[in-house]
Formats: structure tokens, C-alpha cells, sequence
């Protein structure tokens, strides 16, 4: 019987029980959440990631696609200790399985997890393999095979074509979204205080947005690298001063980027529904749900730009705001799913005291 | 914000004696505060009745008060010591409504006292269900239908609302005293009536039934900015109908979807602000309905609590330490965290683990009480287990409970067990599955969460599979088990092999635990934290970095006869080690303990008290021994096999437990030192005892072997009697397991010694005389020390006595022998090889630190090294009384009657110039009213007729009346005693007990003598515990009693904190 195997592109290899899905590869990084594992999986920012969840057990209060944030999974592969399996609730690892998406349980996620947080979050691959020498070769295949991916994940996650919803405060603003990998909740978000949202591609031009004539622009969250996100950072530049823009996440990192600044890489990212944050906006310490692997360097802001967020566990930027320019930069979840909801004020900051 | 600098001195009020619904979990939250303030720089005093805890070590705070938690102390203290601040929130419900009465009082603006935590608003808000109702409709939370009742009638017309069945909540009472489920009318109408009477404002909630909802709990705290944070989720297992603190919980909560979870959490965030909690710790009690998620709000407490303090140490985060910073003006924000000491507070602790707690209960000590669980709290422990999946951390609770080597032993399954809640039922819910239940079986009868059903179901699911695949070669079934949490000898008992060759099978198979640290981040940040526990899970184990240390075993969960009192000895003896040089592991399996909080030990292990568990951490840990002296009988039991397995004991070898524990080798010793023992014999059944009837001469007192706290054990006064004991105990009486059977010395005077041998010292901690006469169990006994009935020269030959004992038994630390004083004749009842429940009691009555010395004499200190002139327990000025607190209103069919099976939950300390005004203390300390006048019921057995006529003359002299039953009347009225003579029970009505329910009783004095007179005076001693009427059964202590009411009347007392000597040079 062959088992399964996290290899991980350092070396280490983990073996643990499979569950379901085919042998993929991704980046290995970790969540703390203890629930959301169906936000999670289905938000379009875990692309091209195995998700490794610290929650010993997943799956436990079952499946439903109404939370979901996006139409799909978007993860390359879960694991957790263990998964739900009973004859009365399988439901999630059946969607797990349906979307081809490997599970791997009974796996020292501690021990992983650990060698995530002191070495960074490694590419690595799950496999079935017979032994350990068959899954180092497997993963590498596979690893190399998933580097090879265009760079632009923004663009890979992002829709293709302009849609347009309707807002449901018909008295509310129009915003235009820049899709970088957009959940659904931010756009649920806009919908409750905004009479219309033109969603556009990751790619479209300042012109096209601008032709939209919004009353404010948003850019949403996405997947990967900000610094290798194309054409986005020359679109938010040309709208700078001309339209409000608030940016969540991959949208406040790429806003970062149009004005001239900096991002790197963090050790092993923030992933999880227990970071504090002091809030000078709200004037307000809480807690946020996060996710992300890049944040901003805040000695390359421009200094018009004042840090109004900071991450309490390790001083990192979490927001910037421009007043006369009206811009504002959010890098965790104001729009929560999974995770808590005082953060979600921002949203009425921003379309109350912003606009 | 920084701390608040108009703040230099804080009072902090603790929780008093332990009773069912408030515990050591406010002696754990307590001393944390205390810890924290003492660092900041702050002057702590402290106030608590209860000589048990840690918090009244005088070294926990600046100035530690043992006084009476009562308007008119606490005024004194105040005045004495003029506080800038007091802390109400760390002491239960008794220091919230202590804060409540001083501020009524005027107290707090006459000295003034700023409040802190919690402003009379917020007490009331939580506490006053319809102020809290009002709060929640303001934020349009949903809560059971309800109505506030005042009356009686009124209570009849809430119940036609209503319908059946109704939950009954008394305000302002703690652990839901009072309340209960009602299923019919005439249930709903005698609770109603109790309910009315137990609430101190006379209003009983009466609520509509939400019985087989999912329970859960949020920790939260809140500081002055308005920073929020859920330390932790609770989630119970047992739906809602059974009490929180009866119910097994296990934290993160398991089972409710992101979105269910964060609308709860935003709930709890405006109930804390709408209530207008300004800082500090606060639980929330929400349900929901388990098809339509429907939520509801049960209640709030706006202080810590027993579930902040399971909170605490599931997660980590020390709710109580960081509420007394919040409480002095610091932000979340800018409190470290300690764990991980790079990162602030103001997070939600992320848990890669699973914990449950489990309750444990005590029905066996009160016969006739019936075995059920609802919305009162009746459970008088718990433990913790932690495991990285749900079914490793049950299973480790299960192990936790030291019911059985077996954790989830096989029994005999009864249907009624699985339906009602009780607390055997998670025995039976396993058995159920065995027996061939499936899980929507189980589900209809319990509305159990069927998560946690196919949790349970997939555990026995395993047993089969582990019956019938085990063999030694199959490593990876073995591993699967250990995983799923089976403990070696649950697995011998499935294959039928025994324990060892498990453990021998798995050294094999090299298959351990490895330690791994509970970090509040879910390994996101190093933490250097000790604070470890085991799994077969993890792949490797922390580290550890220190060197040669000494393992210190708990006294795991709390039960009767074995409680705070050894968590204090553990504590102190760990700082005393440390102290030494030492490192120390402490082991413990009980959350509510300061044992377990993670700074008291260099490295605490949260784990099962098992000989498995043991072994396998000092396997990891390699210590150079571990110590049995401190956690009661728990390790004591523990200690020859853990020597088996190739570690040391420290202190006193196994062969001196041996002599002291085995009852052979005892009396052999004591004849051969000529020291009397009662006479005695053993039995394996009723006719064996009948041989031995003349050898041992009635009365005589029977128990099983094994036993504590007196488990079964009675006095029997003649044949039938002796008879009936055996019929009604046959089950626990074999040839194994002989009765043993003593000699009763009728009307002796008991006293407990305590002594520390060290190697060329013996340090005598004090003499403690009961009050009542031999046969109440002497944890049941009040005590004084020194003692007010012995002659000088009898407490001299105690004490020669007892160091001639120790010599003989080769004691090296600690021993407690309990003695029997007739005709001054000293008789040796017992010696326990290790420290006991009054050692801490004497420890702050003479100020000798007995622990330290404890821990003196196992590391062999000699007396040229130690400070040992000053240690004269008889020099002490101060007179000390030992007050003791029941739990009979929790058990309705329970007799409050006093005998040789410990009943108790408490203690209280009454410090005193003279035994009057000491005896007062521990009286008002324990809650019993000293009625000012009124009528005082007499029932005598005719031995104390002569006896206590003396004190019915006393009484009428202080303007009291007097009434008694026929017999007692008659003899009293016949000695010129003016009496009126009031009907038995089985006289016909209006009889004695009616005249005591309906009021007219201020004081009931109820000596008994027969089995049978028991029985038949049974109803006049629950009609006091119903009522609150103070109830003396000895005579004894009905002439204390009477001393400390002439006490009261003078109105004059003082209050005095305690002293402290220190050994160590």
C-alpha cells in the first residue's frame, strides 16, 4: 500500500495518512484558525499553497458552500492532523476529494509547523508513494513542473472578464475593483454600501477604469508575489488623487508598490484569525484575520504616507492612509471569513470618512 | 496607558472556604494577582478565611489577613490598613457581593477605597437577571423566555406561562444553589420554595426549558481602551440541563462553523460593553439550538471564574494575572505575553491541541442523595486532560480521574445511566457503544452532540479492532491505541495480557510519548515556556534543559477528603526546593490548581496521576526522584510502583510507608514502642466479625480497607447494627479486602499532631485538638490549636510520643499521626507518612513553615543549617480554630449528621486572643448564623441530657427560649429548666419539624445515638440545612457554639495578620 508524503523542495519529508485527492504540488505554509477551513480553502490568496491547518481536526462541522469565498478551491493541498470521516459528515473531505485536492492527516503538523516558523515556507508537494526515495522523486517533478507557472498569480486568480453587480444601498457610492483574486466577502462587503460594483480584471488600464467614472476604486486581496504582479501597479499609480482607492491585502501591497515603495518577503507570512492590530484610524487595538506571505517596507513609503496600522506581534506595517490623496491600505482581512469582525468598520471608515 | 500611580496599596478579597461551585480555582486566580501586583511594587494585603489555600501563605502578599469575609471585618481591615484600591473580581461570587455590601455600606467612600475590575453597576448588571435581561434586549440578543418570580403565587402563574419542564435560577447564589430543573408541578413547587429562600433577595428566574441545546462558553477579556479579546472557546459535551461545572467540556469549541463561532464572539463583544465591563476577565454562557443554530444567552459572570481558570491553563494565557494589571491601569497591549515574551496579550490564544475537563463527583459520601445532574452544581473536582485530538485528550482525562487503571473500564450498562445525566454516564455512554448501541440510539437519549458520540463510538470501534488484530510484532496497532489515548492496562484488560507486558511490549516497539509545550500561539512563535504535556502524536519532543531536578506529584482532582490542602503543601514545597537549589517538576492533573499554573514549577507537566504517565515523564526527564510527601494519598499510593519502575523516592523510603500505612505492621510497631491502640480486628464477612465481637467490645467502628477520607465507615453500637453494616457494604468486604474493625473510644478527645524528621532534627508543627469527640471523622471536626482541654503535660507526652513514632518509622519529612486522649490515656489511631489536610491549617496558626522543613529533612539538610530555635508551636499567642464547611443543600436527601466518613468540602480559620472570640471567627467564617435570640430546639440522646441541661440554663440566662422534644423536655423541665415540649415527627402535627420549617427555630442542638434515632431525627436536621438553621450534632460542639455566641454578643473583636518565621539561612 503506498502512503503519503509531504516533501518539502529543503529536503524533509513527513509522511502521514492519504486521504483523497492527486499528488500536487505548492507552497507549504500554515494556518492557526480553529475554523474556516472552508474560507480558507476556497479563497483565491491560498493559490497554488498546501495549507497546513495547527486545528488538530477539520472538517468537523461539515460543508456549506454558501460561505464559500470564491466557486472553487484554490489550495493545492490540506493537512491536518485529522480530517471528519464518519458515515454521518464527511462532507468536507468529500468536497476535498471532488476538487482533486490532496488530504493528508495523521502527519506531526506541530513538528512541520515548527520547521516552517524557523526555516520559511518552502515549496513542497504531497504524494502517494511506495517509500520515501520514490516521493522525493515525484515531488521534485512536480515541484519543478509548478515553478514553471507564470509568476502573475494576481493575474492567474483574477477574473478575465468585467462583470457588474448590483450594490444593494441604491443611495451608496460606485466602485470599481481591481479583481487580484477578490473573496467574495469583500465584494459582499461593497454591496452592502454601494449602489453598483464594475469588476475588472487584474490587468485592465487606468483609462478603462476611469471610464467606469467610480466614485471610489478597491483593490482586492490575491495570491503570491506582489512585486511580480504586471501592469496593476502602473493602473493604481495613474488613479492616484484622481479617485479614492481603499486596497486590501495583495491590493494594499500593490498599492505600495504604485506609490514608489518596497515589499519583501516574511519568514513564514501571517496566516491565521489571532493577530492583533493597533488601529489609529479606529483608534482601536483588535484582533484580525490574516494572510500573507509579502508585507511592506515602511522605510520606502513616500512621506506623505502615514503607518496607521501596525501588526502587534512584530511591529510590521498592516495599513497605511493617505489623507489628501485618500487612499487607504489595509494588509490584513477587514472583511473577516474566516475571523473577527472588528475590523470590519473599516469599510464604513473608508466610504464615510474617506469619500 | 501605564499603571496608575494613585495606587499603592490594593486589597485583594479571596473566596473563602472551599464549597461545591466556588473552589481552588479562586485560590489559583488569587495568588496569580497577588504574584503579579507584588512585581509591579504594589502592596498587596489579603483577606481570606481559608487556611487551605496558597494565597494565605504570608508569603504570597505584603500582609495576609485569615479574618471572616464578612462588611464588619473587612471594614476593620480597611481602616487598619487603608487600601487605595480593592480587587473584587478574583474571589468568586462572595468577593463581588462583598464588594457590593461594602459599598452599600458606605465603606468604600468613607476610607476612600477606588473599586476596581467591576463597579457595583457592573455587579449588578450581571448578576440582576432582569438588569441583564434589559442589556441584552438593548442589543438584540436572544435569551430563554423567562420570568423574575418574588412570590410564590407569582411563581404559580409564570409556570402556566411557561410549561413544563422549567429551570429555576435563584439570583445572586453561586454555582446555581438553589436552582434545578422542574418536570412536574409538585417538583416545580418544593424547588420554588427553596429557591425563594436561597436567593439572598428572595427572586428566582424561572426560565423556560432549553434542555438538549449545545453549551458554550467564551472567556473574554476586555481592558480600559475597549480592547477585546476571547482567551478561549468552551464547548460542552453534555447539553445544556447539566450545570457548566458539571458538564465535560472540552476547549476550542468543536463543533460550530466559522460563521456561527464569530457571531457569537461579536455577541459576546457587546454584552461586554453594554454591561459596561471596564476591564478585566468575563465569561459568557451562550446556547444553540443543535438543528436551527438558533442562539441564546445563558448568562455572564463579570470576574474570573472556575472557567477562567480552566481557560487559563487549556490555553496559556493567565486571565487572572493579566485582569489585576488591567485592573491597575495597564492596557492589553502593553502586557507581554508570557509565554511566548516576544508578543503582546491582546491575542487570541491559537490551540494545536485539544483539552476536556471532566468533573468529578462525590454522591458515594452522602448515602440516600440520588445520583443525578442538573442545572445546581454538585461535582467537587475535575481534571484536565490535553491531547492533540479530541479522543487522546478524553481519554487522558478519563485516565486523570483515578477511578481506574483502565480510564474507560468495562461496566455494567443500565439505560437509565446513558438518559439521565449522572455522573457515571460517560462510563455508560462507552458501554453503550460496546454493548452494541449505535450512535442515533445514543444521540435520542442524550441529545449529545453526535460529534462527540462518534468520537466515543470510533474509541470502542477500536477495542474490538484492537481485540482481535493485537499481536507483540503488530507496532503500528499498538501505536494507533496509545494515539487514541488507551492506557496500557486498558489494553492488557482488552487482550487479556497484564499491564506490564503492555509496557514491556511498547519499550519493545520503542513507543513513547514525546513533550511538547502548550505555547498560546500554536507554534507560530518560539516560547521558552515549561509548560509541557505528552502525545503520541508528535514525532519528537521539546528539550529539556534542566538538569537533575526533583519531581513534586500532585494531588490531582479535588475530591472530598483530599483537596486545596495538598496543593498548598505541593506549592510551598516546590518554592522550598527551589529555594534549595533544586529544579522541580510538578505533575498535576487538576486545572483549578496553583500547581498546575506554569510559574510555580520550573517545568510543569499537565498529565494523568498514573503509574504509566509517571513513568513515561521521568523517563524524558530523568529526575534524580520524585516526592510522595506532598500530594496527599494520590502519590503515596503511586510511589511503589514508580520505585519499581527504577525511580527514587525522596524522603521517607517505601518500607516507612509500609510501617505506617499497613495496619499490621502499625499495631506491631506500636506494641513493641507500648503505646495503646484501640482494639481491633479484621473480617472478611459478618460471622468472622461476630468472632472477633468480644475482642474489640461495642462500640465499634467499622470500614473497608483502602479507604479515604473515611469512606464507609461507621460507628456500630451493637449486633444488629454490626449486621446490618456488612449487608449493607458486602460488595467492598472480601478476604482481600478485609473490614477492618476498631475499638470505639466513646467520648475520647481526638487531636492531630503534625511533626517534620529531618536528619538530626524533629520540628513538632503543633497539636490540633477537635472539638467534637472521637467519631467524627477528623476532617469533619472543628479543631483548635492549642488545644483548651488537655493538660500541659499530656500535649508534652504527645509530643514525646509522636517523636518516639517518627524515630521507630524512620520518617524523613513529614508525619501526621492522629490521636485518641480518654481518661488521659493516649491511644494511636492512625499515622500518615506524608503531609496532611491540617498542616497547612498549623502552619499558619504557629507561623512555622512546615513544608519548608518538609523539603529540609528530604534533602538531608542538618540542623546547623537550618533556623530551628524559634519553632515553638506552644509559644504561639494567638488561638486558632478550624471551622469546616458542608455541602449538604446541594444533596437533598443527604443527613447532615457528623460521623466517621468525611463529608466536608472546607475549611475556615478563626484567629482569635482567646478561644472565644477565635471559635466566633470560624463560625461567621463558615457561613453559620449566631442567631442574637430566639427559640432553641433541643433533641437529646439521654447520655447528654445531664450533660447539656447546664447550657440550656446559659442559654435562657442570655435571653434565648427553649423548646425540645418530649423526652428532653420532660428531664429539663424536671431540673427547673423552663421548656416547651414539642411533638416527634411521629407524634403526629404540628410536630418539632414544622415549628423549625415554618421559622420559629433560631438553633437546633440534635445529639443521636442509635442507628435508628438517626434515621428518625433525620427530618429535623434537613429542615435546618433547608433553612440555613445552625444544627449542632455533638455536644461537644454545641457548647463551642454557645461560647462564640456570648462572643458575638460583646460584639468585640480584632483583626490581625498572620506571621511568618523563616528556616533557610
Amino acid at each position: 500500500m503506498s502512503k503519503a508524503f509531504l516533501v518539502l523542495e529543503t529536503g524533509e519529508v513527513y509522511s502521514g495518512k492519504w486521504n483523497c485527492g492527486i499528488d500536487r504540488a505548492g507552497e507549504v505554509v500554515f494556518n492557526t484558525s480553529h475554523s474556516g477551513y472552508e474560507e480558507i480553502a476556497t479563497d483565491p490568496s491560498y493559490f497554488s499553497q498546501i495549507v497546513v491547518m495547527t486545528a488538530p481536526m477539520q472538517g468537523n462541522y461539515g460543508a456549506d458552500e454558501s460561505c464559500w469565498e470564491s466557486n472553487r478551491l484554490w489550495i493545492e493541498g490540506f493537512v491536518a492532523l485529522q480530517i471528519q470521516d464518519s458515515a454521518r459528515d464527511r462532507a468536507w473531505l468529500k468536497r476535498l476529494s471532488d476538487h482533486q485536492i490532496p488530504m493528508v492527516t495523521e502527519l506531526d503538523t506541530r513538528d512541520l509547523v515548527l520547521r516552517l516558523r524557523s526555516g520559511g515556507t518552502p515549496w513542497g508537494a504531497l504524494v502517494q508513494a511506495q517509500d520515501v526515495v520514490q516521493a522525493q522523486k515525484k515531488a521534485t517533478g512536480l515541484i519543478a513542473e509548478k515553478k514553471k507557472l507564470d509568476k502573475d498569480w494576481v493575474y492567474l486568480t483574477s477574473r478575465k472578464q468585467k462583470e457588474v453587480r448590483r450594490g444593494n444601498f441604491l443611495g451608496g457610492p460606485r466602485v470599481a475593483v481591481l479583481d487580484f483574486g477578490a473573496k467574495e466577502n469583500i465584494l459582499r462587503e461593497l454591496q452592502r454600501f454601494c449602489s453598483e460594483l464594475i469588476i475588472y480584471p487584474s490587468r485592465a488600464g487606468s483609462s478603462e477604469v476611469l471610464s467606469g467614472n467610480p466614485d471610489f476604486v478597491m483593490l482586492t486581496n490575491g495570491p503570491g508575489d506582489p512585486a511580480d504582479v504586471q501592469v496593476a501597479p502602473e493602473t493604481i499609480r495613474e488613479m492616484i488623487g484622481k479617485k479614492p482607492i481603499f486596497g486590501i491585502c495583495m491590493g494594499h501591497q500593490i498599492l505600495s508598490l504604485a506609490l514608489g515603495a518596497k515589499t519583501y518577503k516574511l519568514k513564514f507570512g501571517h496566516r491565521g484569525a489571532n493577530h492583533p492590530i493597533k488601529d489609529d484610524l479606529l483608534g482601536q487595538i483588535y484582533v484580525t484575520s490574516q494572510n500573507h506571505g509579502y508585507a511592506v517596507d515602511p522605510k520606502t513609503l513616500p512621506k506623505d504616507v502615514h503607518v496607521t496600522q501596525t501588526n502587534l506581534n512584530d511591529g510590521t506595517v498592516a495599513g497605511f492612509y493617505n489623507e489628501s490623496q485618500r487612499y487607504l491600505g489595509i494588509q490584513y482581512h477587514p472583511e473577516a471569513c474566516p475571523g473577527p469582525h472588528e475590523a470590519l468598520n473599516l469599510f464604513k471608515f473608508f466610504i464615510e470618512k474617506v469619500l | 496607558m501605564p499603571r496608575r500611580a494613585d495606587i499603592r496599596r490594593v486589597l485583594i478579597i479571596g473566596s473563602g472556604p472551599i464549597v461545591i461551585g466556588q473552589a481552588c480555582e479562586f485560590d489559583y486566580s488569587g495568588t496569580q494577582a497577588c504574584k503579579a501586583l507584588m512585581a509591579e511594587g504594589l502592596e498587596v494585603i489579603l483577606v481570606n478565611s481559608n487556611p487551605a489555600t496558597i494565597m494565605t501563605d504570608p508569603e504570597i502578599a505584603t500582609r495576609v489577613y485569615v479574618e471572616p469575609l464578612k462588611v464588619d471585618f473587612l471594614e476593620k481591615i480597611i481602616a487598619k490598613e487603608r487600601p487605595d484600591a480593592v480587587i473584587p473580581t478574583l474571589g468568586g461570587q462572595t468577593a463581588l457581593n462583598l464588594a457590593l455590601d461594602l459599598h452599600k455600606h458606605g465603606i468604600l467612600e468613607k476610607y476612600k477605597v477606588a473599586l476596581l475590575g467591576a463597579t457595583p453597576e457592573v455587579i449588578r448588571a450581571a448578576e440582576d437577571r432582569e438588569i441583564f435581561r434589559g442589556i441584552l434586549d438593548k442589543i438584540g440578543a436572544k435569551y430563554p423566555k423567562s420570568h423574575m418570580v418574588r412570590t410564590y403565587e407569582q411563581g404559580q402563574q409564570v409556570a402556566d406561562d411557561l410549561g413544563f419542564p422549567l429551570i429555576l435560577r435563584p439570583n445572586y447564589t453561586l454555582g446555581g444553589g438553589g436552582g434545578g430543573i422542574a418536570y412536574t408541578p409538585e417538583a416545580y413547587n418544593n424547588m420554588l420554595v427553596s429557591a425563594l429562600h436561597e436567593s439572598p433577595t428572595s427572586e428566582v428566574l424561572v426560565e423556560e426549558s432549553i434542555l438538549g441545546w449545545k453549551e458554550y462558553e467564551l472567556e473574554v477579556m476586555r481592558d480600559a481602551a475597549g480592547t477585546f479579546v476571547v482567551v478561549c472557546t468552551i464547548e460542552n459535551l453534555d447539553p445544556c440541563g447539566v450545570h457548566t461545572g458539571d458538564s465535560i467540556t472540552v476547549a476550542p469549541q468543536q463543533t460550530l462553523s466559522d460563521r456561527e463561532y464569530q457571531a457569537m464572539r461579536d455577541e459576546a463583544y457587546k454584552i461586554i460593553n453594554e454591561v459596561g465591563l471596564a476591564t478585566g476577565g468575563a465569561n459568557i454562557q451562550f446556547a444553540t439550538h443543535p438543528e436551527t443554530g438558533e442562539r441564546v444567552v445563558i448568562e455572564m459572570n463579570p470576574r474570573v471564574s472556575r472557567s477562567s481558570a480552566l481557560a487559563s491553563k487549556a490555553t496559556g494565557f493567565p486571565i487572572a494575572k493579566i485582569a489585576a494589571l488591567l485592573a491597575i491601569g495597564y492596557r492589553l497591549d502593553e502586557i507581554r505575553n508570557d509565554i511566548t515574551k516576544s508578543t503582546p496579550s491582546c491575542y487570541e490564544p491559537a490551540l494545536d491541541y485539544v483539552v476536556t475537563k471532566i468533573p468529578r463527583f462525590a454522591f458515594e459520601k452522602f448515602p440516600g442523595s440520588k445520583d443525578t445532574l442538573n442545572t445546581q452544581m454538585k461535582s467537587v473536582g475535575e481534571v484536565m486532560g490535553i491531547g492533540r485530538t479530541l479522543q487522546e485528550s478524553l481519554m487522558k482525562a478519563l485516565g486523570s480521574m483515578e477511578k481506574s487503571d483502565q480510564g474507560v473500564p468495562e461496566v455494567t450498562l443500565s439505560i437509565d445511566k446513558v438518559s439521565y445525566p449522572n455522573s457515571q454516564r460517560i462510563y455508560h455512554l462507552f458501554q453503550a457503544f460496546r454493548d452494541g448501541k449505535t450512535i442515533s440510539e445514543v444521540q435520542q437519549l442524550t441529545q449529545i452532540n453526535p460529534w462527540f458520540l462518534e468520537q466515543i463510538s470510533s474509541l470502542v470501534d477500536f477495542e474490538n479492532k484492537f481485540k482481535t488484530e493485537f499481536s507483540p510484532q503488530n507496532r503500528e496497532l499498538l501505536l494507533s491505541a496509545k494515539r487514541m489515548g488507551f492506557s496500557d492496562a486498558r489494553l492488557a484488560a482488552l487482550v487479556g495480557k497484564s499491564e506490564i507486558e503492555i509496557r514491556d511490549l511498547r519499550n519493545l516497539h520503542d513507543l513513547h510519548p514525546y513533550y511538547q509545550q502548550v505555547d498560546t500561539c500554536a507554534g507560530e512563535f518560539e516560547s521558552s515556556t515549561p509548560y509541557f504535556y505528552s502525545s503520541y502524536w508528535f514525532n519528537k519532543s521539546v528539550e529539556s534543559k534542566i538538569v537533575d531536578p526533583v519531581v513534586v506529584i500532585g494531588s490531582g482532582p479535588n475530591r472530598i477528603g483530599q483537596g486545596i490542602e495538598f496543593d498548598y503543601s505541593c506549592v510551598r514545597g516546590v518554592k522550598a526546593f527551589q529555594k534549595m537549589g533544586h529544579p522541580v517538576i510538578m505533575v498535576n492533573s487538576n486545572p483549578e490548581t496553583v500547581s498546575t499554573d506554569y510559574d510555580t514549577s520550573d517545568i510543569l507537566f499537565f498529565e494523568p496521576l498514573t503509574v504509566e504517565a509517571l513513568t513515561e515523564l521521568m523517563r524524558y526527564a530523568k529526575p534524580v526522584g520524585f516526592v510522595t510527601q506532598l500530594g496527599g494519598q494520590t502519590p503515596i499510593n503511586l510511589a511503589p510502583k514508580l520505585q519499581k519502575a527504577g525511580f527514587k523516592v525522596l524522603g521517607s523510603s517505601l518500607e516507612t510507608i509500609e510501617l505506617a500505612e499497613d495496619r499490621g505492621l502499625f499495631s506491631k510497631i506500636c506494641r513493641e514502642l507500648d503505646l495503646k491502640i484501640p482494639n481491633s480486628a479484621m473480617a472478611a464477612n459478618a460471622q468472622e466479625a461476630l468472632n472477633q465481637e468480644h475482642n474489640v467490645g461495642y462500640p465499634m467502628i467499622l470500614r473497608p480497607s483502602y479507604v479515604l477520607g473515611g469512606r464507609r465507615m461507621e460507628v456500630v453500637e451493637n449486633r444488629e447494627e454490626l449486621q446490618s453494616y456488612f449487608d449493607r457494604h458486602r460488595e467492598f468486604i472480601s478476604s482481600e479486602r478485609p473490614c477492618l474493625i476498631d475499638q470505639f473510644l466513646v467520648g475520647a478527645l481526638e487531636v492531630d499532631v503534625d511533626l517534620v524528621r529531618g536528619k538530626d532534627w524533629t520540628v513538632i508543627g503543633g497539636i490540633v485538638e477537635h472539638i467534637e469527640a472521637a467519631g467524627v471523622h477528623s476532617g469533619d471536626s472543628m479543631g483548635v490549636l492549642p488545644p483548651q482541654r488537655l493538660r500541659e503535660s499530656t500535649c508534652e507526652r504527645i509530643e514525646l510520643l509522636s517523636i518516639q513514632l517518627a524515630e521507630r518509622l524512620n520518617v524523613i519529612g513529614h508525619l501526621n499521626l492522629q490521636l485518641a486522649i480518654k481518661e488521659d490515656m493516649i491511644y494511636v489511631l492512625e499515622a500518615n507518612p506524608r503531609s496532611s489536610r491540617s498542616v497547612p491549617f498549623i502552619a499558619k496558626a504557629t507561623g512555622i513553615p512546615l513544608i519548608d522543613l518538609g523539603v529540609a529533612a528530604v534533602c538531608g539538610v542538618p540542623k546547623t543549617q537550618l533556623k530551628l530555635e524559634n519553632l515553638h508551636w506552644r509559644n504561639t499567642p494567638v488561638v486558632s480554630v478550624k471551622g469546616v464547611v458542608f455541602p449538604f443543600k446541594k444533596f437533598p436527601e443527604a443527613d447532615s449528621i457528623l460521623g466517621p466518613e468525611m463529608k466536608s468540602t472546607g475549611e475556615s480559620m478563626g484567629r482569635g486572643n482567646d478561644y472565644a472570640e477565635a471559635l466566633m471567627k470560624a463560625f461567621i467564617s463558615t457561613n453559620v448564623h449566631l442567631p442574637q435570640g430566639g427559640e432553641v430546639f433541643f433533641s437529646l440522646r439521654d447520655k447528654d441530657k445531664e450533660n447539656l441541661v447546664g447550657l440550656a440554663r446559659v442559654l435562657i440566662k442570655m435571653g434565648y427560649s427553649i423548646s425540645a422534644t418530649a423526652g428532653t423536655a420532660g428531664f429539663f423541665n424536671q431540673k427547673g429548666v423552663p421548656c416547651l415540649a414539642l411533638k416527634k415527627v411521629d407524634e403526629g402535627r404540628p410536630h418539632c419539624v414544622d415549628r423549625i420549617r415554618s421559622k420559629h427555630v433560631s438553633l437546633v442542638i440534635n445529639t443521636t445515638a442509635s442507628r435508628r434515632a438517626i434515621e428518625a431525627s433525620f427530618d429535623i436536621r434537613r429542615a435546618c440545612t433547608d433553612y440555613s438553621i445552625p444544627c449542632l450534632t455533638e455536644s461537644d460542639a454545641a457548647e463551642a457554639f454557645v461560647l462564640a455566641l456570648r462572643k458575638a454578643r460583646t460584639g468585640q473583636s480584632d483583626v490581625q495578620p498572620l506571621n511568618a518565621t523563616e528556616v533557610f539561612i
